[in-house]
């Protein structure tokens, strides 16, 4: 338990999707699945549609990382999302390593409305990478 | 008769009984666009469910579910509340044509004025026991029931009142009224829905289990009290002593599947709510151990019987066995006398607190009010089930439907079906009305 | 820029106050830009803290408003419906999550949790100060529904529906109606059979003008969504005109030389090609299997009924809502699970029902007279290796309920009911009293022991340790053992992955919450009935299907819907026509149009479902999302971002 002290895990942005993901992170709260308080969720429709700006814009700003727990098969808005995650994931590798920023700080999974478990699993151990590879 | 006396009212439904499942049906007719008349005999709409704590098998705060749905009901164009009344008579008089005679309980208070200040309850001098909060504190004369009431509006309890004056000297928007007086209404209306839910056994009537008699005897909705985010100790104690409890029992099947004490059903709900209520301990007691007595644990719902898994994974323990007899020590421990069923001995157990999780038992009344028609029981005086595999909401009478527990026992997600299914009948009905 | 702010901090009772410092939060927030009064409250949902809302809103003045409480999944819509009681546009409410993201989730770090509660909650201001009211989108809905599936939920549904106002379209994807209650004979509690149920139900569909039936019928597209959901459905012709001269089709039957296992009665019988599964089966044509059918016409020869020149047809229908009562499988056992399909005598409870309606004066299975037979519980169910860890709810009490009628039926049968803790909830526990008066046995295992089926010479033996007898092993002689399978969700689940509905734990659709929205999925629009969402018994299913029914027809019963008004926007200046977004969405919801001299992109926002696949793939980020605009996003990452 960190108890009384400030917690100094990474920051890790998550873009959730509203109806497939972020579902599945309220119920790791639910289950009281714990995982480092320093991973912040921005929910959006559908995880194509992340735009590469925004997450040069959090690493920039700040986050260590950034994970997109994408819809994967279980997209409401169509099965293209998964190749459609894919090329902007591709894509935002491309323009961080153009500047020099560890591609793997950018993370994605496919989190299905009931994936609790694998949600917290992925967080922690991107956040357990984010925290050896800053130091 | 004072017929003149009578303001007559007209609506489309009358829903009796405004908990979780009357209120569902209320709202799905009203969002239909039928006008409803939803009448509780209690001060404050959200029945049962509002006095929860959280709820199987998804620890959803209870009050966080019911509050929303009660201010929904409330402020719903197409339904009036009545709280603190209740029908005295329904008559009916042909296809889509019931009178209903209602009775309106003085509550000496203008519920439309009062702000909830609660400066009328510290002014009061009088105390007596709460029963929304199951005699575990007391209350005053002058009282808001409890602090997510809807209306969330005083009350004078007439009967415990000294009629002292001192709640009307405080009252800012002098809302309290001695003057009020019973009102009668005559509601036509062309159908009803019969909502009127369960009663809770009464524990006394094992005096073996020592109920009242010995303090940390308690029942499974005074723990509920004790555990709801409106609790009224703010922690789980024991009441005998104000100690925390380390060591807590409980005793299933109390008053369910015993045919001493004439029912023979079970309840449905007491074996999850009592893993509920375990698990809840567990969190606010992580030191206690919890003990649950019971004959078979009927976790059949959806996620019930992974809950089941997850309280036992918690280290919950489980005992098959029937406790015979329970006696006090005298620090106010309690000894169990059970048969342990699986080594098929009389053994004896020492806890520091008992909850016995007592059973549901039908509402009677309802059958009492219809004048003309009878509306039948089944055999264990819940309201029965006319044609229960097609339609199950239909009663003996035509254009009278139930909705929730007052059919028998279920749990909360059965009761919200049950409600829908009983408007949908309704809706059925009010539409052949144009169609004879 | 908003700049009259009301932000509340719900302690939900102590859900969030007992791990975030709600007060802290509040003074951590309260002198932000914007914001221009920030309280805690109990419960924000109750309606006392409602009410002061609508007062703050109105008196105050405030053209923003913030509540930072549980999952927006929960009441997003409750706090929108309070600012519009105010007077004050609902996008202008933006919701913060600090239970389940941040209470519950961080129990275990108080300090961190009420960190990062302070984050989101001025990234939520972050983007309420740059809100915009925003309308609706109005569209049409088309007053009728699909109900999917003619088992007795969906048909009671389908009932439901007409009576109430709706144009039904019923579709079955077998040749015959009545789902699983026709396989089964006397019911609890009413004594029905299934089959008269099932009549009954039949009759009444076939009497309303406003129900369509379709047998043999699937639906394989769905395009469109709530309010005009377009449904591709495919008609499997049954090959057999609607009515054939009488005794004929017994002779048709008879000269078919095919024969394969009857799915009807779970495999213990065979029947021909053409078939009905049973006597004045609904509807009353029977049909021919062609996947089996070897085009012999024989059958053409004696019954002029039999049609070989239908086609398979396709129909395309528009409804505004669905409303999903497929229903479930019993559970299928492993080969050698507790000696199914090694040991002959050994059936499921599916099965033993079939073979008892077969039986007359005389329980025969086999070739062989049965007097003893061994029940074993919770096959498929509650398994404690297996995945499934669910609790099939019906088969206690329809075990036990057959096993009574066995024994009123067959005077010499003996019960031995080998069970895992006996569930017959609420009044059903009579029929488990009843049931031990006459002398049936039960035998109950320990959770990691289960009874062991064997084979020894020509005894099937059933071995259980008791829980009541403990280390002493019991055995029965069984001359038949059923297994008393539960319920699985449908193998086939291609109409789910159509509509996209998504699947709970158990693997049954699964709802948007068990008790606020019990019937309703996350699609909007698809509503789920009967054992589709969990195992159920028939009255369960019936309260679940007029529920269902209820809330399919109040979506399209005013004719219109509001739509999200969060789709997409062009930026005309920006925009190059290029064509990726048209390639990118999935809805066709682009047009390209010619404006000013150049070739852009139009949105067309009723046809846009707010997705967001174009936001990337523009080249020169002309499209933005409206409520969430690069700004937006921008505003709120800078917000979660520490300030160290």
């Amino acid at each position: 338990m960190a108890g009384g002290k400030v917690n100094n895990s990474p920051k890790i942005l998550v873009f959730s999707t509203e109806k497939i993901s972020d579902p599945a992170i309220d119920m790791a709260g639910l289950l009281k699945l714990h995982y480092p308080p320093t991973v912040y969720t921005i929910p959006i429709p559908c995880s194509s549609a992340v735009k590469p700006r925004w997450i040069m814009h959090a690493l920039e700003q700040g986050f260590d990382g950034v994970f997109i727990a994408a819809d994967g098969t279980d997209c409401p808005y169509g099965e293209s999302c998964t190749t459609k995650t894919g090329e902007l994931m591709r894509i935002t590798q491309e323009m961080l390593k153009d500047k020099g920023i560890d591609p793997a700080r950018l993370k994605m999974a496919a989190i299905c409305s009931v994936c609790s478990e694998a949600f917290v699993k992925h967080v922690k151990s991107f956040s357990e990478y984010l925290g050896k590879s800053s130091n | 008769m004072m017929q003149e006396n009578i303001k007559t009212l007209e609506y489309d439904v009358l829903v009796v009984g405004g908990g979780i499942a009357g209120g569902e049906s209320a709202l799905n007719l009203a969002n239909l666009g039928y006008k409803v008349l939803l009448v509780e005999k209690e001060l404050s709409i959200g029945g049962k469910m509002i006095l929860l704590s959280k709820v199987f098998p998804t620890l959803d705060c209870a009050a966080c579910i019911t509050t929303p749905k009660v201010s929904e009901i409330a402020r719903h164009p197409n339904i009036t509340v009545f709280t603190g009344a209740e029908p005295l008579k329904i008559s009916k008089k042909g296809e889509h044509k019931f009178d209903a005679l209602v009775l309106q309980k003085p509550r000496y208070v203008d519920v439309d004025a009062c702000t909830g200040c609660q400066l009328c309850e510290e002014a009061c001098p009088v105390s007596v026991s709460d029963e929304y909060q199951y005699g575990l504190v007391g209350r005053k004369a002058a009282y808001i029931p409890f602090s997510i009431a809807s209306p969330r509006a005083a009350a004078i309890d007439i009967e415990s009142c000294i009629l002292c004056g001192a709640c009307e000297k405080v009252c800012p928007p002098n809302c309290i009224d001695f003057t009020q007086t019973e009102i009668k209404y005559l509601v036509k209306i062309k159908s009803v829905i019969t909502a009127t839910g369960f009663k809770l056994f009464d524990p006394l009537k094992i005096p073996r289990y020592g109920y009242e008699k010995y303090k940390n005897v308690i029942t499974s909705m005074q723990m509920e009290r004790e555990l709801a985010p409106t609790r009224p100790f703010n922690t789980v104690l024991r009441p005998g002593d104000g100690k925390m409890p380390d060591n807590i029992a409980y005793v299933l099947c109390t008053g369910s599947r015993d045919k001493s004490v004439g029912n023979p059903i079970c309840s449905q709900i007491c074996c999850m709510y009592s893993i509920k209520q375990a698990q809840l301990l567990m969190g606010a007691l992580p030191m206690a151990d919890v003990t649950i007595y019971y004959l078979h644990i009927r976790a059949f719902g959806k996620g019930f019987n992974e809950f089941y898994g997850q309280a036992q994974d918690m280290g919950v323990e489980f005992m098959k066995g029937k406790v015979g007899k329970i006696t006090e020590k005298e620090n106010g421990n309690l000894i169990l006398r059970y048969e342990d069923i699986e080594a098929g001995v009389v053994k004896e157990a020492e806890h520091d607190m008992v909850v016995l999780s007592v059973g549901i038992l039908p509402n009677l009344g309802m059958e009492e009010v219809f004048d003309n028609e009878r509306l039948k029981l089944d055999p264990f005086n819940f309201i029965d089930q006319a044609d229960i595999l097609a339609s199950p909401a239909k009663t003996s009478i035509e254009g009278v439907f139930v909705s929730g527990t007052a059919s028998g026992p279920m749990d909360i997600p059965d009761s919200i079906l049950s409600g829908g299914a009983a408007s949908a009948e309704a809706t059925s009905y009010l539409r052949k009305e144009n169609t004879i | 820029m908003k700049n009259k702010i009301g932000v509340y901090v719900c302690h939900c009772g102590g859900n969030i106050s007992d791990y975030v410092d709600v007060e802290k939060v509040r003074k951590a927030v309260e002198n932000d830009e914007g914001v221009y009064l920030a309280k805690t409250t109990m419960f924000a949902c109750a309606d006392s803290n409602q009410k002061e809302m609508v007062d703050d809103i109105k008196d105050q003045g405030l053209d923003g408003v913030v509540v930072a409480s549980c999952s927006p999944k929960l009441h997003l819509l409750t706090f929108r419906a309070v600012t519009e009681r105010a007077g004050l546009n609902k996008y202008n409410y933006v919701h913060a999550n600090i239970r389940e993201q941040v209470s519950w989730a961080h129990s275990d770090d108080k300090l961190g949790a009420t960190e990062k509660a302070i984050k989101i909650v001025k990234a939520t201001i972050a983007k309420v100060r740059n809100s915009e009211a925003l309308e609706p989108i109005k569209v049409k809905s088309i007053k009728a529904v699909a109900v999917i599936g003619a088992g007795v939920a969906g048909m009671r549904a389908a009932i439901e529906l007409a009576e109430a106002g709706s144009e039904v379209f019923l579709i079955e994807r077998e040749f015959f109606v009545g789902g699983r209650v026709a396989q089964w004979d006397n019911l609890f509690v009413s004594e029905e059979t299934g089959k008269e149920l099932v009549t009954r139900l039949y009759d009444e569909v076939m009497r309303h003008r406003h129900v369509t039936l379709f047998t043999g019928a699937e639906v394989i597209e769905n395009s469109g969504n709530v309010g005009n959901f377009k449904l591709k459905v495919k008609i499997t012709p049954r090959h057999f005109k609607l009515s054939c001269a009488q005794g004929e089709l017994q002779k048709a039957i008879d000269v078919c030389p095919v024969v394969v296992p009857d799915e009807f009665n779970f495999n213990i019988t065979t029947r021909k090609a053409i078939y009905h599964n049973y006597p004045s089966e609904y509807p009353q044509l029977p049909a021919v299997d062609m996947k089996n059918c070897t085009r012999c016409g024989e059958c053409e020869k004696v019954c002029n009924g039999v049609d070989f020149s239908q086609q398979t047809e396709y129909l395309n229908i528009n409804v505004g809502s669905v409303l999903l009562a497929t229903g479930f499988d019993p559970y299928e056992p492993k080969k050698g699970e507790f000696g199914y399909g090694e040991i002959n005598n050994v059936v499921t409870l599916q099965q033993f029902k079939r073979i008892v309606h077969y039986c007359d004066d005389k329980l025969m299975y086999n070739g062989k007279e049965v007097k003893n037979i061994a029940y074993i519980y919770c096959v498929g169910s509650r398994q404690v290796d297996g995945e499934n860890k669910y609790c099939s709810r019906y088969c206690c009490t329809a075990t036990i309920h057959a096993a009574i009628d066995v024994k009123k039926k067959f005077k010499k049968v003996h019960n031995f009911h080998f069970n895992r803790g006996i569930r017959t909830y609420g009044k059903q526990e009579v029929l488990y009293d009843e049931s031990s008066r006459l002398g049936d046995i039960y035998l109950q295992s320990f959770e990691h022991d289960p009874p062991k089926v064997e084979r020894v010479g020509d005894e099937t033996i059933v071995r259980i340790k008791d829980v009541l007898t403990k280390d002493k092993e019991l055995e029965v002689v069984a001359d038949l053992v059923v297994l008393v399978t539960g319920m699985v969700p449908r193998k086939d689940n291609s109409i789910g992955n159509l509509l996209k509905v998504p699947k709970g734990r158990d693997k049954f659709f699964n709802e948007i919450h068990m008790k606020l929205r019990p019937v309703e999925t996350v699609i909007d629009g698809v509503t789920i009935a009967g054992a589709s969402q969990g195992p159920k018994n028939i009255m369960e299913s019936m309260n679940s299907a007029l529920s269902a029914a209820t809330k399919s027809f109040s979506l399209i019963n005013s004719g219109e819907l509001a739509l999200e008004p969060t789709v997409a926007m062009v930026d005309e200046n920006a925009c190059d026509y290029c064509g990726k977004c048209e390639e990118a969405c999935p809805y066709s919801a682009f047009e390209k149009v010619e404006k000013s001299g150049k070739f852009i992109v139009k949105v067309n926002s009723t046809v846009c479902k707010g997705c967001g696949m174009c936001l990337p793939v523009c080249p020169t980020n002309a499209i933005n999302l409206i409520g969430l605009t690069d700004v937006d996003m921008e505003n709120m990452i800078d917000a979660l971002v520490p300030q160290v």
